[in-house]
C-alpha cells in the first residue's frame, strides 16, 4: 500500500531523515515513535509530498490524507464546515450524507457540541480531535496522523484509539501514526517503527512482545 | 451666517464625485490588486506584475490621470467621461499599493493553511477563494482603511480636470467671492469629516470580527 525505499530528507544540510525504507500493508496500522527531533513529522510530511525528498522513493495506491501535528484548521470556519467543506466541494451530491457523517464523527469523538463554534474558541485537545475528524472526513486509503493524542486526557486517548481502530476495521483504512506516546502506540498499533537519528532503530510488531513500552523505552 | 450656510450646501454638492471616485477606485483597486498579488504569489508572470507595480508607484498620479483621460480616444477609440477616467486611474494605482498590502497579507498565513488545503485535496482556486482569501481580507482590514483614506484625498487631483469633487467646489466658490479663506476651510472640513467617518466604519467592523 505505501512502500517506501531510501528516502533521504536534509534541511540546511542536516540529514532529518537517512536512508529511510518500510513498506505498509493495506489496512495495516503503523505507529511511528522517536523522540523529538527525530524526524516524524518529516517522514509523515514527505509521505504527504508537503516536502521534496532529495533522494529515494515514495509509492503510495489511493488517496493520502494529512493530520497536522499543529491542526492547521481554517479559522474562519466553523467545526462544521471545517469538516463538510471539502469533501462537499467534490461531491456537491453528497452533501447530506457528508453532514452525517460529520455529525457522527464529531459523536465518536464527543464534540458534537462543538459543531458550531470557531476553531478559535476550542481547546487544544478539542482543536486536536477535530483535525483529526477533518481528516477522516476525506475518506482517505491511507491516513498519515501526526502527534492524534499529544494534548488529550487518558479516556480521550482511548476515544481516538476506538474510534481509529473501528474505522481501520471498517473501511480497511492504512495508518501511519507518529507519536511519542508509546503506550496510545502499543495499544492501537499492529506494528511500531522507532526512528532515531533519522535511521529506523527498531521495526517490530506490536503483538511480538508481551511488553514492548518497556522493550521501546530501552532503545529510546 | 446665510453665506456661511449656502457656501456649505454649494460646496457639499462635490461629495458626491469624491465619494464615487473613492468607492469606485477602491473597488476596482481591491479586486485588480487581489488579483495582481495571487498571480505573483502563484508565479505567474511575476516579473511583469513586478515591472507595473513599479512603474504605477513611480510616476506622479497626476501624469496618470491626465495620461487616462487625454490618451483615451487615440489609444481606446473613444473618450472617457470624467467620472471613468477618474475611477479607472485611481483604482488601478491604488491596485498597485493594494497588491503590496496582500502579499503582507499573505504572507502572514501559516504555510500550513496552504499545505491543508493541498492535503485536503481543495483544488487551488477554491483554495484561494474560500480559504486564503477570507482570512487575507480580514487581516489586512485595518491596512485597507488606510488605503481608502489616502485615496480618499488624492481623488482631489479631479478637480485639475475640472471634475466637480469637494476641492474644485471650493475652488469656484473662492474665485466667485474673491475669498479663499471660508472655502477651503469648509473643504478641508468635508474631507476631514469623511475621514473620520471612514475611520469610524472601520473600527466598527474591525470590533465585530466574526471569529476569535
Ligand atoms: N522546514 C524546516 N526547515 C528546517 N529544519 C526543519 C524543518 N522541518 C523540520 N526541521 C528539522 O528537522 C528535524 C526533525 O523535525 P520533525 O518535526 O520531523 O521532528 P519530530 O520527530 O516530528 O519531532 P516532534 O516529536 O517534536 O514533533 C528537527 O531537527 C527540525 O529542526
Ligand atoms: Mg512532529
Amino acid at each position: 500500500m505505501l512502500k517506501i525505499r531510501e528516502v533521504c530528507k536534509a534541511f540546511n544540510n542536516i540529514n532529518v531523515l537517512k536512508n529511510i525504507s518500510f513498506d505498509v500493508e493495506k489496512s495495516d496500522i503503523l505507529g511511528c515513535a522517536g523522540p523529538s527531533g527525530c524526524g516524524k513529522s518529516t517522514l509523515l510530511r514527505c509521505i504527504q509530498k508537503l516536502e521534496i525528498i532529495d533522494q529515494g522513493t515514495i509509492e503510495s495506491n489511493g488517496r493520502v490524507c494529512f493530520m497536522f501535528q499543529d491542526f492547521q484548521l481554517f479559522p474562519h470556519m466553523t467545526v462544521f464546515q471545517n469538516l463538510t467543506y471539502a469533501p462537499t466541494l467534490k461531491n456537491k451530491n453528497k452533501k447530506e450524507d457528508y453532514q452525517k457523517q460529520a455529525v457522527k464523527i464529531l459523536e465518536d469523538l464527543g464534540i458534537e457540541s462543538k459543531a458550531n463554534i470557531y476553531p478559535g474558541a476550542l481547546s487544544g485537545g478539542q482543536k486536536q480531535r477535530v483535525a483529526l475528524a477533518r481528516s477522516l472526513m476525506t475518506n482517505p486509503d491511507i491516513l498519515l496522523c501526526d502527534e492524534p493524542t499529544s494534548g488529550l486526557d487518558v479516556s480521550t486517548t482511548m476515544d481516538v484509539v476506538s474510534l481509529l481502530k473501528s474505522i481501520n476495521e471498517q473501511f480497511g483504512v492504512t495508518m501511519v501514526i507518529a507519536s511519542h506516546d508509546l503506550d496510545f502506540l502499543t495499544k492501537i498499533s499492529d506494528r511500531i517503527i522507532l526512528l532515531k537519528n533519522g535511521t529506523i532503530t527498531i521495526d517490530i510488531n506490536a503483538q511480538e512482545w508481551n511488553d514492548p513500552v518497556n522493550f521501546l523505552k530501552a532503545y529510546y | 451666517m446665510n453665506k456661511i450656510i449656502s457656501n456649505f450646501l454649494s460646496i457639499g454638492s462635490g461629495v458626491a464625485l469624491t465619494l464615487k471616485l473613492t468607492f469606485g477606485g477602491v473597488f476596482i483597486g481591491l479586486l485588480l490588486g487581489v488579483l495582481l498579488s495571487v498571480l505573483r504569489y502563484s508565479g505567474i508572470g511575476r516579473s511583469v506584475i513586478n515591472r507595473i507595480i513599479s512603474i504605477l508607484r513611480g510616476t506622479p498620479l497626476m501624469l496618470q490621470l491626465t495620461f487616462v483621460y487625454f490618451m483615451a480616444p487615440s489609444i481606446i477609440g473613444f473618450r472617457l467621461s470624467l467620472l471613468s477616467a477618474g475611477i479607472l486611474t485611481f483604482g488601478v494605482n491604488s491596485s498597485a499599493y493594494i497588491a503590496e498590502i496582500v502579499r503582507a497579507g499573505i504572507e502572514s498565513l501559516p504555510k500550513g493553511q496552504f499545505e491543508a488545503a493541498q492535503a485536503l485535496e481543495i483544488p487551488r482556486f477554491y483554495m484561494w477563494k474560500d480559504i486564503i482569501l477570507p482570512q487575507v481580507i480580514v487581516n489586512i482590514f485595518p491596512a485597507m482603511i488606510n488605503e481608502v483614506i489616502a485615496l480618499l484625498k488624492e481623488t482631489a487631483l479631479i478637480a485639475t480636470l475640472g471634475g466637480m469633487d469637494i476641492m474644485r467646489k471650493s475652488q469656484t466658490i473662492a474665485a466667485e467671492q474673491y475669498d479663499y479663506f471660508m472655502p477651503l476651510c469648509i473643504a478641508g472640513i468635508y474631507y476631514y469629516g469623511l475621514v473620520l467617518f471612514i475611520e469610524f466604519i472601520g473600527r466598527k467592523f474591525e470590533s465585530c470580527k466574526s471569529y476569535a
